[in-house]
């Protein structure tokens, strides 16, 4: 490798050793190049995945104020293409490029090489597989109406049986940390890794083997509904949050103190809180309370979060200007900080008596999954993938179009199903009100959730296409001093087939 | 409903116990320790304090976007 401090001309400021520059580079671009193969894996399917799960939702938003769209086509009636919309984001897009970001992030702050690729590409086409053929029978097949899990049992099993193996590899990268500190981002990602598989399993046990039926089968739902959210993919969002902000400005977190609190407190509070979704059902009354005063609690970690975040940025916000990672990443920080405060409020009964079962919900389904956790993995592509391929990102106004179109597309989408979600509850709430007159009342709205979806796939393409172009490398001569000091394609580190690299 | 309660109350005895195993851990190690250094360990010389690390395409690192006031209060 070129070492560019050797150019420098000599100055009367000390310089930083030349050796440890060196050093430092060499190390980034030898993890980097341990996590290609693997990371880009997870992330070009779990792409391919959203494009799918964009399709689907487009059609099932259509059919909301258009009913006779595709109504004659069993597998693409509403029931099914919008379940299938859940499941193939969900494990599609949202569990695979978790895993991916879950991976790097997890290498670069362990400073050691990714190892067991082999393991890692069969878990890859393993979860893929599973979806593939999840997905098949949720549109031409038998599942069971359960949020979320309503993948047969055999698809569920792959999926957990797969998942054992991301497990061992992140202990793997764990155990060989090259620093002692242990930094908050893998405390968040320690808690999705070996929290998840739990409640994935109790969950599918609890449903699919009949454990569990009628109210208990509701309350095992929402409670692994609400926790998947919660324990699996709010910590991998996190994490990357409290990397990217800091890393990207070059700025620490405001306070680390407030980052591990907002860790811990997340821990002990967030898988109480998923029984708040069965406020006003047949329960008793203190499991749903223990629901909503989990979600007050959730306060705590949230404000340590939005403090922390917003202090790190403050005064530095003209650089989102500057860097795609930035932009996203803070989107989808502000975005958590909002999700988090309205889901503690809707909670509340007095709010939750107006919202449940409203289109209000699924607006706020959408702020979390989409405008958190979907910007903040967008974010997290937009770092890691020309240091993963060596190359830089072919059209900066590609990046442009995909921010915008998102970020416009999911404004849209939530305001307009808020604002009628919520008009739409306090009318049901109304006898007197006609039902119809309510369905009629919100065709606009749902218009503007067509509206903001098409806008957002639009988005999806761009960001397809420019990996398109990154990974056939179409734009190879593109590079240029914005990412990278020094090219981590020309340090000719390879991975081997087993992760471990040698210089060539 | 008694698999629910179990599930509930096994669930949160599991997820609490591992945390406070996790958090005991950590003290123990030394991990709450000088926290403010590991808030630090991020940066190197290479990438240090000051320095944006990403950028759009073409529109690499310039003055007008790098340096200026880091430290926090």
């Amino acid at each position: 490798m070129a070492d560019r401090t050797s150019e420098t001309p000599p100055s009367a400021t000390p310089k930083p050793d030349p050796d440890a520059l060196r050093g430092d580079v060499v190390r980034r671009a030898r993890i980097d190049a341990s996590c290609r193969g693997p990371v880009m894996f997870f992330v070009l399917t779990a792409v391919a995945w959203l494009l799918i799960g964009s399709l689907l939702a487009i059609m099932a938003s259509v059919k909301m104020h258009t009913p006779e769209f595709l109504s004659d086509l069993e597998p693409l009636t509403f029931g099914r293409v919008r379940t299938a919309h859940l499941n193939t984001v969900i494990y599609g897009w949202s569990s695979l490029v978790g895993i991916g970001v879950l991976l790097w992030l997890q290498a670069r702050l362990s400073r050691s090489t990714l190892r067991f690729h082999k393991l890692l590409y069969a878990v890859g086409i393993l979860w893929n597989l599973a979806i593939a053929a999840g997905t098949w029978a949720l549109l031409f097949s038998h599942f069971d109406s359960v949020e979320w899990l309503e993948f047969p049992v055999w698809t569920a099993a792959l999926l957990g049986v797969g998942f054992v193996g991301v497990m061992v590899v992140s202990l793997d990268l764990f155990r060989r940390r090259s620093k002692h500190h242990i930094f908050v981002s893998q405390w968040y990602l320690f808690g999705a890794v070996f929290w998840f598989p739990i409640l994935y399993v109790l969950a599918n046990l609890m449903i699919h083997l009949g454990m569990a039926t009628g109210v208990a089968m509701a309350t095992a739902n929402w409670w692994f509904a609400h926790n998947v959210l919660g324990i699996w993919f709010t910590p991998i969002g996190l994490a990357a949050a409290y990397y990217f902000i800091p890393k990207v400005l070059g700025r620490p977190i405001h306070s680390y103190y407030l980052s591990l609190l907002g860790f811990w407190t997340l821990a002990l509070f967030y898988n109480w809180a998923g029984t708040h979704h069965l406020i006003g059902g047949p329960l008793p009354v203190w499991l749903t309370t223990v629901g909503t005063v989990a979600s007050m609690m959730m306060f705590i970690p949230v404000i340590t979060v939005a403090i922390n975040h917003h202090m790190t940025m403050v005064g530095h916000f003209e650089k989102l200007r500057y860097s795609p990672t930035l932009r996203f990443i803070v989107f989808g920080a502000m975005s958590y900080t909002l999700v988090s405060a309205q889901g503690s409020l809707m909670a509340l009964r007095r709010v939750n008596e107006t919202t449940h079962f409203t289109h209000y919900t699924v607006a706020h389904a959408h702020l979390g999954m989409y405008a958190f956790f979907t910007m903040a993995m967008f974010g997290a592509i937009y770092y890691m993938v020309p240091r993963l391929l060596g190359r830089e990102w072919p059209s900066a106004t590609l990046i442009r179009i995909h921010f915008w179109t998102t970020a416009v597309g999911i404004f849209i989408y939530f305001t307009g199903l808020s604002w009628g979600g919520w008009r739409q509850g306090e009318m049901l709430n109304h006898d007197t009100v006609d039902f119809l007159a309510i369905v009629d009342y919100l065709i606009p709205y749902l218009w503007s959730r067509s509206l903001g979806g098409t806008l957002m796939t639009i988005g999806h393409v761009t960001l397809a296409i420019l990996l398109w172009k990154m990974w056939r490398g179409a734009e190879e001569e593109a590079q240029g001093p914005a990412v990278f000091k020094e090219e981590p394609a020309k340090t000719k580190i390879l991975p081997t087939s087993d992760g471990e690299e040698e210089d060539s | 409903m008694n698999i629910i309660y179990i599930l509930i109350w096994g669930t949160w005895i599991i997820f609490g116990i591992s945390v406070v195993w996790a958090l005991s851990w950590a003290v123990g190690q030394g991990h709450m320790s000088n926290v403010e250094e590991a808030g630090c360990s991020i940066f190197d010389e290479e990438e240090p304090i000051g320095e944006m690390t990403d950028f759009f395409p073409g529109e690499g690192p310039d003055g007008a976007v790098n340096g200026g006031e880091d430290a926090h209060g």
